[in-house]
């Protein structure tokens, strides 16, 4: 026999509708008769309704809505009024008014001056080009090493994804996580927030022990991020992934304010 | 009772219910507009909780076209009694969604849920009526947020996942009993930050 603590124990799992069927039917005929535990029920019951409303909220193609409404209701016959919002984004294809400069006619001849200033802006411009290269070859490489890093993941035998979600603090943040154990950890991120001064986006691997540091995640100036990260073959399995706001540089276990919380 | 009182402050926006029951009535007589005037009201807020629970855009899409071919197949039925229109739907979106899941899960993983939702008491929808408002499901979000990691993570596994104790605690590597104690602590929590403000 279970005592009323056990008993008690499992009436927030009921609440939410997470007892195993044997345990469900336990609390079922103990709460018909427990006050106690009946108004615990009754005073989670909104808290769980309320978790299906605490989620980001994403605005569904505007295509759905005739399809849905076609499809389920009524058929053909039915004329459906127009949505609410359906003018707002038509976009216009293609650019517009184009202009095509220098449609053929015959220029007179440039004076002299003008070809040695147009040679000497060309040559400024090839050696700042050429520096520029030099800077860009450097970074292509480390892209390189890192998309070859991020591709080996990708086609990892015991690839696993990871969704994560945006916080209250970025509740349109988006990213995902693809991780194999013996290959590392692709992320990749959107809509963040630029990180303040001083501060920067940690990307952190939560084992069910403690969570650990895959690294710093750079964002781009509209929020999107994506970064590949080596993690210790003998690690535990992620139970979640984790973005958080730290100090610039990094910190040993997590501080600040989570951005994006994900599991398996 | 406390809580009693702090439920009755979280009823429904009263006239956008009247205006639900009115558009299942006239969906039930088959009129066309009002099921769009439902669609127009309730999309963003099923889609998202669908989302969040498949992580799939397309997938998201089906599975709200089941829901609301179910609910203007259910319209005539839909028993005021019940509570609010919305708590209706957005139940019956999580039960869609995580059956989704579920099926998922079996195909990938040749794995049966022991569990499945029917047998699960927040089918059963006269009890999980009571609608928050925006300020208030902020509240939640906020709350949920600030929540100890592992307590939010066994939250999240049972409620949008719809995975039961045991599966949560086989998931996390955990003892079932911690499983438990996190998921009762997490929630009394939520439950603080909603009716301190009140109190």
């Amino acid at each position: 026999m279970s005592t009323h603590d056990e008993l008690k124990a499992n009436a927030a799992g009921y609440a939410l509708g997470s007892l195993d069927a044997q345990e469900r039917q336990a609390f079922e005929s103990h709460v018909a008769e427990c006050a106690e535990c009946s108004a615990e029920v009754a005073s989670l019951r909104p808290i769980v309704g309320a978790l299906a409303q605490a989620v980001p909220q994403v605005t569904p193609r505007a295509e759905l809505r005739d399809r849905v409404l076609r499809e389920t209701f009524g058929g053909a016959g039915v004329a459906l009024p127009p949505s609410p919002n359906a003018s707002a984004d038509h976009r216009s294809p293609g650019g517009g008014g184009q202009t095509r400069p220098g449609s053929g006619a015959i220029r007179p001849a440039a004076p002299v001056w003008l070809a040695l200033a147009a040679a000497i802006v060309i040559a400024i411009g090839a050696a700042i080009y050429a520096v520029r290269v030099q800077r860009q070859i450097g970074e292509l490489q480390a892209r390189v090493d890192q998309a070859q890093a991020a591709a080996a993941v990708l086609a990892a035998p015991d690839l696993a994804r990871i969704d994560l979600q945006g916080q209250s603090v970025a509740p349109d943040a988006r990213a995902r996580a693809l991780w194999s154990r013996s290959r590392g950890l692709v992320f990749t991120a959107a809509n963040l927030p630029p990180a303040p001064a001083g501060k920067a986006y940690q990307v952190w691997v939560v084992t069910a022990q403690m969570p650990i540091s895959a690294g710093l995640l750079v964002t781009d100036p509209i929020g999107v991020g994506t970064q590949y990260y080596s993690t210790p073959p003998d690690i535990a399995a992620p139970v979640a992934v984790a973005v958080t706001l730290e100090p610039a540089g990094g910190v040993p276990a997590p501080t600040g304010e989570k951005y994006l919380v994900g599991m398996p | 009772m406390w809580f009693l009182a702090a439920l009755a402050r979280m009823q429904p926006a009263t006239e956008s219910q009247a205006e639900d029951v009115s558009c299942l009535r006239r969906i039930a007589s088959g009129d066309g507009g009002a099921a769009a005037g439902l669609y127009d009201r309730h999309s963003r807020a099923l889609y998202s909780l669908i989302l969040r629970i498949v992580g799939d855009e397309a997938e998201a899409e089906d599975v709200l076209q089941e829901v609301f071919a179910q609910a203007f197949r259910q319209a005539s039925r839909y028993d005021t009694s019940r509570g609010a229109v919305a708590a209706w739907l957005l139940m019956m979106a999580r039960s869609r969604a995580i059956d989704r899941l579920r099926a998922r899960r079996t195909r990938f993983e040749g794995r049966t849920g022991e569990v499945t939702l029917e047998e699960m008491p927040d089918a059963q929808p006269s009890v999980a009526s009571v609608m928050l408002n925006d300020e208030q499901t902020r509240s939640v979000q906020r709350a949920l947020g600030e929540l100890p990691l592992m307590q939010r993570i066994a939250i999240e596994l049972a409620y949008y996942e719809g995975l039961s104790h045991s599966e949560i605690a086989e998931r996390l590597e955990q003892p079932l009993g911690t499983v438990k104690t996190r998921i009762r602590l997490g929630l009394l929590k939520l439950r603080d930050v909603l009716t301190e403000g009140q109190a």
